[in-house]
């Protein structure tokens, strides 16, 4: 509070760390400050907690046993960008799925993010609407969280994001469905007691590759320059199921291999190349110990053969007769030439 | 537990407890019951219906049927919809924030590979990908930030605005670090480059230098040595530095006289005269060895009819002949 106070008068950039607490206590009392001195574009915004909250989504983010250091932060890192999520305990893999339908009614959630960790390698995301609803199954990839250095930008914890879709979230039915889940599940609800009034970032999805692209950017500046804040990452779909963490069946993803069929996959390659090497030797050799077939001379290429007429050896036993050199009277010879400079230079 | 284990569709029931007539008002209980809205096999007098009939036409036709579903779409795109139709939230739009926009066309790049066909970016190229995924947030951003203020949603955070960030300082203090590193790094690199290419320049400079001075010692102690040796008794060369720089600014006649003979003269001279070329003159090469043209038979034998004085001019001098011819000159 004393730090606000202190900083309201200079025009520093940079923000400064406060202590955590309710974000929307300076607000009143950094409000008549600006609001008094000059008509700016922007003012400070109403009080969070003067609208009303209606929209009461609550998303609960958590994980399976045996996720490693990078599913670990992007988990952290998507509760700070959501502010309208809470945390629960790993969950222990040998329970059944369901069970988390009943976790987040504990915890009076209707939403839920969960991660799964298979082999300590392969990840997948379940994004499902708890009671109810539907459900999807992804395969996480490329995850790079926010502590990563190559990504500069930065935003206000709880501010309320922009969603950014692709064109083609339209045109397929399952597509449209996974847009809806994404927009209730990442958009901050208006009026959240823990969010901010800003809007400064915005989450792109799209899909290339038949896969979706998530990204997170900060805008800078009115003219739609922005820094990528993160954390990013690629979902593979699976399936959407029909409940929630089960049901039947809606739609299966006729594009989607899972990892260990990849691995598989890659392993068998490597080993027809090789075996493919073994094999060409294998004939080589058999080829070697064939008994070869005698081709008997055909009379008729002999046909058109010419011998080359003998040439007659010679033996040079006589000298070769001098070149006849023809010279140039004009020109004296080269000694002459020599002892007439010497001449001219002595007597110079 | 129990709730949650039954399919859905048996227990209307269990749903209408909750929330009155569920979540189908617009359906009668019967047209529940008969599983309209659901299309999982065990239920539905319609879904029977479907059921008995695509089986029929397998059989009929056997191999020559083609798929009735598409591949990956069981059982149809009719459930996706109606499940989204259930679930769907009508929200303001200020609630939800969503744009749906293909990426922002770059106006100088029409003819290369932007269009707004989605198929045209490679995901292997990297660059191109994350450029489509920008311009993407740029268009979305574009259209939304007019409307947001329109709706008198801030966008902007105020610079006296201390709230907590995202990231924490400490992290904006190391990437601002890694930044400023990598930046001195590349103009180090930048700076050595340019000290290199300076260090050569000079170093060629000197070398020219160097030489030029060469040059000239070599002709000056060549001048010397002529005029010692009494081939030549002008003392030009020691004023050819400052005549020289005369000479060429006047220029007139009587100065050309002076210049004696013309370059092609002076040329042969120098490579051909007062003995011709000292440097190399001494290679025994092919040609020069197996040259014989120099040959005299009749003065190699000594039987060639005399000249007069031929002897004496053919024939080196002796070594006090030729200090004596020395001194003479001198």
């Amino acid at each position: 509070m004393a730090a606000a106070k202190r900083k309201r008068g200079a025009a520093a950039a940079r923000p400064k760390k406060r202590a955590k607490g309710d974000p929307s206590a300076p607000e009143p009392a950094a409000k008549p400050g600006p609001d008094g001195t000059s008509p700016e574009e922007y003012s400070i915004p109403a009080p969070v907690s003067q609208g009303k909250w209606k929209n009461k989504e609550r998303v609960l983010i958590f994980s399976s046993r045996g996720i490693n250091f990078r599913t670990r932060h992007l988990m952290q890192d998507l509760r700070t960008l959501m502010p309208h999520s809470k945390a629960d305990t790993k969950m222990d893999r040998k329970d059944k799925l369901f069970i988390i339908n009943e976790v987040c009614e504990i915890k009076n959630c209707n939403k839920c993010i969960f991660f799964e960790a298979k082999k300590k390698q392969d990840l997948y995301m379940w994004l499902s609407n708890t009671p109810h609803g539907p459900s999807a199954k992804f395969l996480v990839q490329n995850i790079h969280t926010l502590a990563e250095l190559k990504m500069t930008g930065n935003c206000l914890r709880g501010s309320r994001p922009l969603l950014s879709f692709d064109p083609t979230f339209d045109q397929e039915p399952h597509y449209a469905l996974l847009k809806e889940l994404f927009i209730q599940i990442f958009s901050t609800p208006q009026y959240h007691p823990k969010s901010q009034p800003f809007v400064d970032h915005v989450f792109t999805f799209t899909i290339t590759d038949k896969r979706i692209w998530f990204r997170n950017y900060q805008i800078i500046e009115e003219d739609a320059s922005l820094v990528e804040i993160g954390p990013r990452f690629v979902l593979n779909l699976i399936k959407i199921f029909q409940g929630s963490f089960g049901g039947p069946t809606l739609y299966e993803n006729p594009f989607y291999q899972s990892p260990n069929m990849h691995r598989r996959l890659i392993r068998l390659s490597m080993a027809a190349k090789f075996r493919e090497k073994q094999q060409v030797k294998e004939v080589q050799k058999i080829k070697k110990k064939e008994t070869k077939k005698l081709i008997e001379d055909d009379l008729t290429e002999t046909v058109f053969e010419t011998p080359a007429e003998e040439k007659l050896m010679e033996v040079q036993l006589a000298k070769p007769e001098p070149k006849a050199t023809v010279k140039d009277k004009r020109k004296p010879r080269k000694i002459q030439r020599k002892r007439q400079k010497k001449l001219f230079r002595i007597e110079a | 537990m129990k709730e949650l284990r039954r399919p859905r569709g048996r227990t209307p029931s269990v749903r209408q407890g909750r929330r009155g007539r569920g979540r189908r008002p617009h359906l009668a209980a019967w047209e529940v019951r008969a599983g309209c809205w659901d299309k999982t096999p065990h239920v539905g007098v319609v879904q029977r219906f479907r059921e008995l009939l695509r089986s029929l036409a397998l059989s009929v036709l056997g191999a020559l049927t083609t798929r009735l579903v598409k591949p990956g779409l069981t059982p149809s795109a009719d459930g996706l919809k109606q499940c989204l139709s259930e679930f769907k939230r009508q929200l303001a739009w200020v609630e939800r924030l969503d744009v749906t926009l293909g990426p922002v066309t770059d106006v100088p790049d029409l003819a290369s590979n932007s269009t707004s066909d989605k198929d045209a970016v490679d995901p292997e190229n990297d660059f191109q990908r994350e450029m489509s995924f920008y311009r993407q947030a740029q268009a979305a951003v574009l259209e939304a930030l007019p409307r947001l203020h329109k709706l008198q949603v801030p966008t902007r955070r105020p610079d006296d605005y201390f709230a907590e960030m995202a990231k924490s300082d400490q992290q904006m203090q190391k990437i601002r670090q890694k930044l400023k590193s990598k930046q001195e790094a590349m103009e180090k690199s930048e700076k050595a480059k340019q000290l290199r290419a300076l260090r050569k320049y000079g170093k060629k400079v000197q070398t020219e230098i160097l030489q030029k001075r060469q040059k000239e010692k070599k002709s000056m102690l060549n001048a010397v040595k002529k005029y010692q040796k009494g081939l030549s008794d002008k003392l030009d060369f020691l004023d050819e530095e400052q005549t020289s720089s005369q000479g060429n600014k006047k220029g007139s006649g009587s100065q050309r006289i002076k210049r004696g003979p013309n370059a092609k003269r002076r040329y042969k001279n120098q490579k051909f005269g007062f003995g011709g070329k000292k440097k190399g003159s001494k290679w025994n090469t092919k040609e020069s060895f197996n040259d014989v043209s120099s040959f005299r038979a009749k003065v190699a034998h000594n039987k060639g009819p005399g000249k007069a004085g031929k002897k004496a001019l053919n024939k080196r001098p002796g070594k006090r002949a030729r200090q004596k011819m020395k001194s003479r000159a001198r």
